[in-house]
């Protein structure tokens, strides 16, 4: 076993490596995975590092770091497999939360390689065991049945909401069928997921970025869809809006652009479409697009929708491209508007609603701002529901159609719990900033509980306590979340003794023997007071090295004298045990199963019963026998045969066993 | 629950009769915020009964169960709570006590909650071996790795016991079971002075004791812990160096077999409480050495003395345990409570501790049998101090320095009033059998009659004495009018 200190080293050592993993590159993540072959002593500290660098990272850096973890499981196998598989669960499904959708389809084909054996190996076996996947696979379809639920709830309200008046949509979704899948991104992302095996060496991650390893932060610049912005299936990306100055409304925005990245938008939504006809999410947002592109082009808004607006569509942009804060800086001419060409969007119907896109609340609140905005031709009225809306948003550069959707139910859970460690896009439709990005639509609260992870239960006490280390400025530092490990996830307190018993099932059985044992030594504790006692003697060294700790048993301390015969002592060895002689002729001539002798049959409290005998399910041993086989586990039961109706038997039955029933026994000492 | 034993001196009073009861006592109400200490002492002559009303607290790591009397008597100790408590405090002698309320403003920085990072850092220690073992198996435990070996050392009155108190009862609280070990032959745990022991602590501690008691004939309320021990008989590790570091060897091998056999305690590794501790005392370095090295300690904690841990870190750096791991030395504050204990507190605390062997205490009356022996008839070593070799190192192999510790004695006017140690070994037995013996027990020499002969010894079981032999040293000092 490696030391903590030399495994601590090695896992920072590790954690730094890590760091420098910005983008899929495969020779970082070979590296990564060479040592973590070399050094399979440390695995289990890799394993936390690198799990635990999963779950920290930023949410465009999730998917380098996951592809090391597959990277390592695939070309070194165990003991990882072990160690990942404990928090597999876990990791995945945080990694999965909190990703972009192009990032959810990498892992779900990654997922998917997990089921299956390594390829070109011999061995058969899966990547990870099944027990291990599928939980995740569970969760996955859950979250995804849940959220195609609230995306057609929400369908079915906004239908009702728009009315009759509200035109149809224009784009049925059989049109889009039959769009091509961009040729230049299919091959990027190939079913193994695994970054390795692309010979071009352009990474799954992000967008189809030839150059993603040497300019992660300007992958869009080659992008075709900048200059042509016409709504081709290979959109990819799109360029996202500075990002930097969407918090306060600003003078100038420029309506072209925010044309423009719109039609960024519906070109990426169709190609998205065209791979999921059977989303209603997709389709949804993207008639909102449509709509919210016919009113930018047909009616002259005020500023401050179109504050709204942008920072909405900025919102979209940044997350899709997953790399807000590496964003190139906006072109001078149209200040805090990243792209410039000039829209050529498709003409669009003139009804629209900007509800479907920002959510009815937004404009509600949006509406009941001092600046009232009555050129607003949305005829429907506020929707009571303060849900903050928006449609989640899509990626173009995903070929398999297979994919399926994304829970934005769980991105929404991912936002609440991160808060704090990501910073969230701002969510008060009042102040004029936009909610997040991947909020469900019309679900004022959690559309559906965010799968506990089964497998792995709460975070372990390994995990919580990776940042402590042995150092003084190090241990003095509070940490607040270590408190309940020691008082309330260990269950409520015993009301006698206060210990805790946790309040699962386990804890409750527990607890049980444990007030058990508290009303059994109460009631001993009287009648020793009227006994008198006095203390033992302590056991000898090899009976110290046989003792287990027993905990909730009655006499669970052996002491040397507890064979002693004397008065008062409650904590005596087995009592003579003995049983009626039995009936049946077969049995009569019954031998202990172990010694093969007969027993002795005495007449005791006016009765024939056999002496040292035990009944053991339905066969008679000695008890002294049945006592050195077992160990003395059968005490307990040798009591309940003993009989309470018949009192006591003398000990001067001339026991012929018993005498050598314990060890501890060598050590009596005879007054 | 009332107290055992004492539900039958005094009745819980009715309900309306409280206001009676306040006559009599005085009862006060602490608040305590998170980090708040209430740190009380509490002479021998008065008692203070302390009540969880709500909320959570612990005294040295061991929750305090809620509306559960505990008295406590003979103590400077402290109650602190990590979320918030109400304490009802009872007293009949409200100016008998010292009591005060510490109100740190930020926890960091606070000794505790170094103290408990501390113990969580153990936590996951413990998690990791638990999975190494469940890896290897049952059967074949000793292939797995070993819970951590955590020593606690420092100058006197630096919270040093209370701190090993704590990591137990903190360990225990979350299922584990760490083998304590107290390598100090100033202070018993789980024995009288003069003792070194070590015992598996898988349940709750007994709060309003040291360490709670030893196995009796009877049933306690809290469990007892089991404890292995050895006779040392001296005070210090000083005064013979190596009696100390041989039996500190027999702790560590017993220990050790346990903790290859016992996966539970395995897993949960070692906390070994240690003598005080002087920056200039070369042996007293090199004695802690040897326990570090002989309980394959992994990590060494320094409380309170910036010294010393610079001394440790120097001396530990680049070796190794038995296992291969690096041994990491860390200081921290002195336990921010931790109090003098004066040498007149401490000698009535031995006395007390001593009577409460044979005698029991409030709770539980134990009965000792007191019987006359022929000088004949017992078998008395004396541990020997060995000043002349105290700078002898033990290291290396020395045919010459084979004398034994222990010297055979004739019972004398000397002895009266004495705590002799009975061992696991046969009267015929050579000295360096019997030195290596554990302890079976005590007795107390109740007289020694010179002209008829005869001894008279007051055992904890009414058993015949004399077919083991019984050792002694100067320390625990004779206790005079045990019986009175």
């Amino acid at each position: 076993m490696a030391s903590y200190q030399e495994s601590e080293h090695f896992a920072e050592d590790f954690r730094e490596a890590l760091e420098d993993l910005q983008v899929n590159n495969r020779y970082d993540i070979q590296n990564l995975t060479m040592i973590a072959r070399e050094n399979t002593e440390h695995a289990l500290a890799i394993a936390q590092t690198l799990q635990n660098h999963i779950k920290r990272v930023a949410s465009h850096k999730k998917l380098p770091s996951l592809y090391v973890l597959d990277s390592i499981i695939k070309n070194v196998g165990t003991p990882y497999t072990l160690f990942f598989g404990k928090r597999l669960f876990e990791t995945y499904m945080d990694a999965y939360a909190s990703v972009d959708m192009a990032t959810r389809r990498k892992m779900d084909e990654m997922l998917k390689t997990w089921k299956e054996p390594i390829p070109g190996s011999i061995d058969t076996r899966p990547v990870f065991p099944p027990d291990v996947t599928r939980p995740i696979e569970n969760a996955l379809i859950k979250a995804r049945t849940s959220a195609m639920a609230a995306q057609q709830q929400h369908y079915r309200n906004e239908q009702q909401l728009l009315g009759r008046g509200r035109p149809m949509p224009q784009q049925p979704p059989v049109p889009y069928r039959n769009t091509p899948t961009p040729p230049n991104v299919r091959p990027s992302s190939q079913a193994s997921g695994y970054p390795g095996n692309h010979s071009n060496g352009a990474g799954p991650f992000g967008p189809p970025a030839q150059a993603a390893g040497q300019y992660p932060q300007h992958q869009n610049i080659s992008m075709p869809a900048r200059s042509t912005p016409q709504p081709s299936a290979n959109t990819p990306a799109f360029q996202p809006p500075y990002p930097g100055g969407y918090g306060m409304p600003q003078p100038g925005i420029s309506v072209d652009a925010l044309n423009n990245d719109i039609q960024q938008l519906i070109a990426a939504s169709r190609a998205e479409f065209a791979r999921n006809p059977h989303d209603p999410s997709i389709q949804t947002r993207l008639k909102a697009l449509l709509d919210l592109q016919s009113i930018l082009q047909t009616q002259n808004l005020p500023q401050d929708q179109l504050v709204l607006i942008k920072n909405r569509i900025a919102e979209l942009a940044v997350t899709i491209r997953a790399t807000p804060a590496q964003t190139p800086t906006p072109v001078p001419i149209a200040p805090a508007v990243a792209v410039a060409p000039p829209p050529s969007a498709p003409p669009a119907a003139p009804k629209v609603s900007l509800d479907s896109l920002l959510g009815p609340g937004a404009l509600a609140a949006l509406l009941a701002r001092s600046s009232a905005t009555p050129q607003v031709s949305t005829p429907q009225p506020p929707p009571a529901t303060m849900a903050i809306r928006s449609p989640p948003p899509q990626r173009v550069d995903l070929p398999k159609p297979a994919a399926p959707a994304p829970s934005d139910a769980l991105s929404l859970m991912d936002m609440l719990r991160k808060a704090g460690m990501i910073p969230p896009p701002p969510t008060g439709p009042a102040s004029g900033s936009t909610p997040a990005p991947n909020h469900m639509p019309s679900m004022p609260s959690l559309p559906f509980p965010l799968p506990r992870p089964a497998v792995t239960g709460p975070p372990t006490v390994e995990n919580m306590t990776l940042d402590i280390s042995f150092t003084p400025s190090s241990l003095k530092q509070f940490r607040p979340h270590l408190i309940p490990l020691l008082l309330n996830s260990l269950g409520t307190q015993c009301t006698q003794c206060g210990r805790r018993f946790k309040n699962d099932a386990e804890g409750k059985t527990k607890k049980t023997a444990h007030m058990d044992w508290h009303f059994k030594v109460n009631q001993r504790i009287a009648e020793a007071d009227k006994a008198g006692q006095n203390r033992g003697w302590l056991v000898d060294e090899q009976d110290w090295l046989g003792t287990r700790e027993t905990i909730d048993v009655i006499g669970g301390v052996p002491t040397a004298q507890s064979n002693a015969t004397q008065g008062g002592s409650v904590a005596k060895a087995p009592k003579m045990q003995y049983i009626p002689v039995p009936d049946d002729p077969v049995l009569l001539n019954s031998v202990c199963p172990i010694c093969q002798e007969k027993f002795k049959q005495v007449y005791l409290d006016e009765e024939w019963v056999w002496e040292d005998a035990l009944c053991v399910g339905d066969r008679i041993y000695h008890a002294s026998c049945h006592r050195e086989a077992t160990g003395g586990s059968s005490s307990v039961a040798a009591v309940k045969y003993s009989g309470g109706s018949r009192g006591t038997p003398e000990p001067v039955l001339g026991k012929r066993k018993a005498e050598v029933s314990s060890p501890i026994s060598t050590y009596i000492f005879f007054v | 629950m009332s107290i055992p034993g004492l539900g039958h001196i005094a009745p819980a009073p009715p309900p309306g009769s409280a206001a009676a009861a306040a006559a009599l006592v005085e009862t006060t109400t602490v608040k305590l915020q998170p980090f708040w200490e209430y740190r009380f002492e509490v002479p021998a002559s008065t008692t203070l009964t302390i009540r969880l009303v709500n909320g959570t607290a612990e005294k040295d790591g061991t929750e305090l169960a809620p509306n559960t009397p505990y008295v406590f008597t003979r103590m400077k100790s402290k109650i602190n709570t990590w979320q918030t408590c109400e304490l009802e405090i009872t007293s009949p002698n409200p100016d008998g006590y010292h009591a005060y309320t510490s109100m740190p403003n930020n926890p960091d920085g606070t000794s505790l909650v170094s103290y408990l990072n501390l113990s969580f850092k153990l936590e996951a220690a413990r998690a990791q071996v638990q999975r190494s073992i469940a890896a290897a198996g049952e059967n074949n435990i000793s292939a797995a790795g070993m819970g951590p070996r955590i020593l606690v050392c420092g100058p006197a009155y630096s919270g040093k016991t209370s701190l090993v108190r704590m990591l137990t009862a903190w360990a225990t609280r979350r299922g584990n079971q760490p083998m304590v070990v107290n390598t100090d032959p100033t202070h018993g745990m789980l024995a009288l002075p003069g003792t070194l022991s070590a015992a598996v602590f898988a349940t709750i501690m007994d709060i309003t004791t040291e360490w709670g008691g030893t196995p009796s004939s009877g049933p306690t309320a809290i469990p007892v812990k089991l404890p292995l021990s050895y006779l040392y008989g001296l005070r210090s590790p000083e005064e013979n160096p190596k009696l100390y570091r041989v039996l500190i060897s027999r702790l560590a091998a017993a220990t050790t077999s346990r903790l290859a056999e016992d996966p539970d305690v395995r897993r949960s590794g070692m906390v070994i409480d240690t003598g005080d501790l002087s920056a200039d005392s070369t042996t007293g370095h090199d004695a802690l050495a040897h326990v570090v090295s002989e309980f394959s300690v992994n990590i060494v904690v320094v409380l309170g003395s910036d010294r010393i841990t610079a001394d440790l870190t120097r001396r530990f750096a680049g070796q190794k345990t038995t296992l291969g791991e690096d041994i990491a030395v860390v200081g921290l504050d002195r336990s921010s409570g931790a109090v003098e204990r004066d040498s007149a507190f401490m000698q009535s605390v031995t006395e007390a501790i001593i009577k409460e062997y044979f005698f029991g205490d409030v709770r539980r009356n134990l009965s000792p049998h007191t019987q006359q022996v022929p000088f004949d008839a017992v078998t008395i070593w004396k541990v020997v101090e060995d000043p002349t070799n105290a700078s002898s190192d033990e290291d290396f192999y020395d045919p010459a320095a084979s004398e034994s510790s222990l010297e055979k004695v004739e019972p004398s006017l000397a002895m009266a009033s004495c705590i002799l140690a009975v061992v696991y070994a046969g009267v015929h037995d050579d000295p360096d059998t019997i030195r290596d013996a554990n302890i079976m027990g005590y007795v107390w020499v109740a007289g020694v009659d010179e002209a008829k002969r005869k001894l008279k010894l007051t055992a904890p079981v009414p058993t015949r004495l004399g077919d083991r032999p019984m050792v002694f040293g100067n320390y625990p000092e004779p206790v005079i009018g045990l019986t009175g």
